[in-house]
């Protein structure tokens, strides 16, 4: 099946004055681990609400398995594992309690898993769920969310609340369990070097637009950071169309989108710059907080990096 | 087989993994006809997405590093010879580059730098290949 599992096509929507998207695309393959990142405000946790259904778009479109979750929100969150950022139980249930309580919900509800994940996540099921902590309550979401074995989870910051062994588990239950069986995930995360091994695809969203949506291989080998010289740099500003500019005494450094190209169009002027390679984090701030230096004063220069 | 993968890294989980297999190859540690685990095996043990390794096993195959049986499995290639790490040779020397440039950037001498080298040389002598090994040079 060639039809995407999530597609938004120029997605808007404001509260208030507030325009938190201003025309947002973005498409999920099947079987694909799908990173959504962006800073916090820039949109993330809105985008994931109107994929569930849960608020209504002001315009664009919006398909999820199918269905546009406005007009057929039942359908949309019975199919698929959702947990929210500030996801809230009935809190004077037990675990046990709320496991049983939502199991008929789904006919696909696996009752084993859901006790495995209890286990691993170390939760306790005679406690109350408005007993428990923070990092409990994330990963009692987590539990609610999988256990139906869904054909597409959308976690929005899974990894809010899971300390580093448990966050190390999940990552190793989404490739083994949720990847392995040809599940789709979509999850938004903050943390940059966890996402790297595990997303095939990332999208940046950034003041309510995706500005860049790649495989997460080929970001990294095309996202380098280029060191010339100030003339050189100077001459094939152009050529360069650096995303973030930084200048030290009479070197630079510019951050190019498309290195290999670059990289043998320069070598063709007899220019060799030297080439960084760069980890999601760096490219992530290039794309979101670069400075591009544009010519006329159009924008201040930010403070230079000490590294480089 | 024992891979470390560095989160957060400027070398891509993809190329670390690469290069582990391949040094682990050229060690003689993984021998020709050794099976190596499955990709569903090596991306749970490594919490690596499971496409990434398969094409680390493709891009190694292509290599003609590694030997990719439909149905039964991957393995270390037979004939894996000396030739086959050119890539990873001539990674080597890019850097190597880069270390020798850090070392005159702090000020080392060259003739210091030398003379590191040949220290760093003496104490893998038993690494080093002898003439015998060399296929014509």
């Amino acid at each position: 099946m060639t039809e995407p599992v999530i597609w938004l096509h120029n997605v808007r929507k404001s509260f208030g004055k507030q325009q938190v998207l201003r025309g947002m695309n973005l498409t999920v393959e099947r079987g694909q681990i799908f990173a959504l990142l962006g800073r916090n405000g820039a949109g993330k946790t809105t985008a994931i609400r109107l994929l569930m259904g849960l608020i209504q778009r002001d315009g664009g479109s919006i398909a999820v398995l199918g269905s546009d979750p406005q007009q057929e929100p039942l359908q949309v969150r019975a199919a698929v594992g959702f947990l929210a950022e500030d996801q809230q139980m009935f809190g004077w249930m037990t675990i046990a309690e709320l496991l049983g309580f939502m199991a008929p919900f789904y006919p696909t509800w696996d009752r084993a898993l859901a006790d495995r994940y209890v286990k691993e996540f170390d939760l306790p099921r005679g406690q109350r769920v408005k007993h428990l902590s923070k990092g409990q309550n994330v990963r009692l979401g987590l539990v609610l969310a999988l256990a139906h074995r869904p054909e597409l989870v959308i976690l929005d910051d899974p990894a809010l609340g899971l300390d580093p062994i448990m966050r190390k588990e999940f990552n190793r239950d989404l490739i083994a369990h949720l990847q392995g069986e040809g599940a789709t995930v979509l999850y938004s995360s903050h943390l940059l070097y966890e996402v790297e091994p595990i997303a095939d695809t990332v999208a940046i969203l950034h003041e309510g637009v995706i500005i860049k949506q790649a495989a997460t291989e080929s970001l990294r080998s095309d996202v380098k950071q280029f060191v010339l010289s100030a003339e050189d740099y100077a001459e094939h500003r152009e050529l360069l169309a650096a995303i973030d500019v930084q200048r030290q005494r009479a070197e630079v450094a510019a951050t190019v989108e498309n290195a290999p190209a670059t990289l043998d169009r320069l070598a063709a002027e007899g220019i060799r710059p030297r080439v960084i390679d760069l980890n999601l984090d760096d490219i992530f701030a290039a794309y979101v907080a670069g400075h591009t230096d544009a010519p006329a004063g159009a924008r201040a220069l930010g403070p230079v990096s000490v590294s480089a | 087989m024992f891979l470390h993968i560095e989160r957060g890294s400027s070398t891509p989980v993809s190329r670390q993994i690469a290069e582990q297999i391949a040094a682990l190859c050229a060690a003689g540690s993984l021998k020709a006809g050794d099976r190596l685990p499955s990709v569903r095996q090596l991306a749970q043990e490594l919490t690596v997405n499971q496409n990434t390794v398969l094409r680390v096993y493709e891009r190694l195959a292509a290599d003609g590093l590694l030997d990719m049986r439909h149905g039964e499995g991957t393995f270390v290639a037979g004939n894996a010879s000396r030739r086959r790490f050119e890539k990873q040779r001539r990674q080597f020397i890019d850097e190597l580059g880069l270390v020798l440039r850090r070392g005159l950037m702090l000020g080392i001498a060259p003739e210091e730098v030398r003379q590191l080298c040949d220290e760093a040389l003496e104490a893998n002598a038993e690494l080093a290949p002898t003439a015998s090994d060399r296929e014509g040079g």
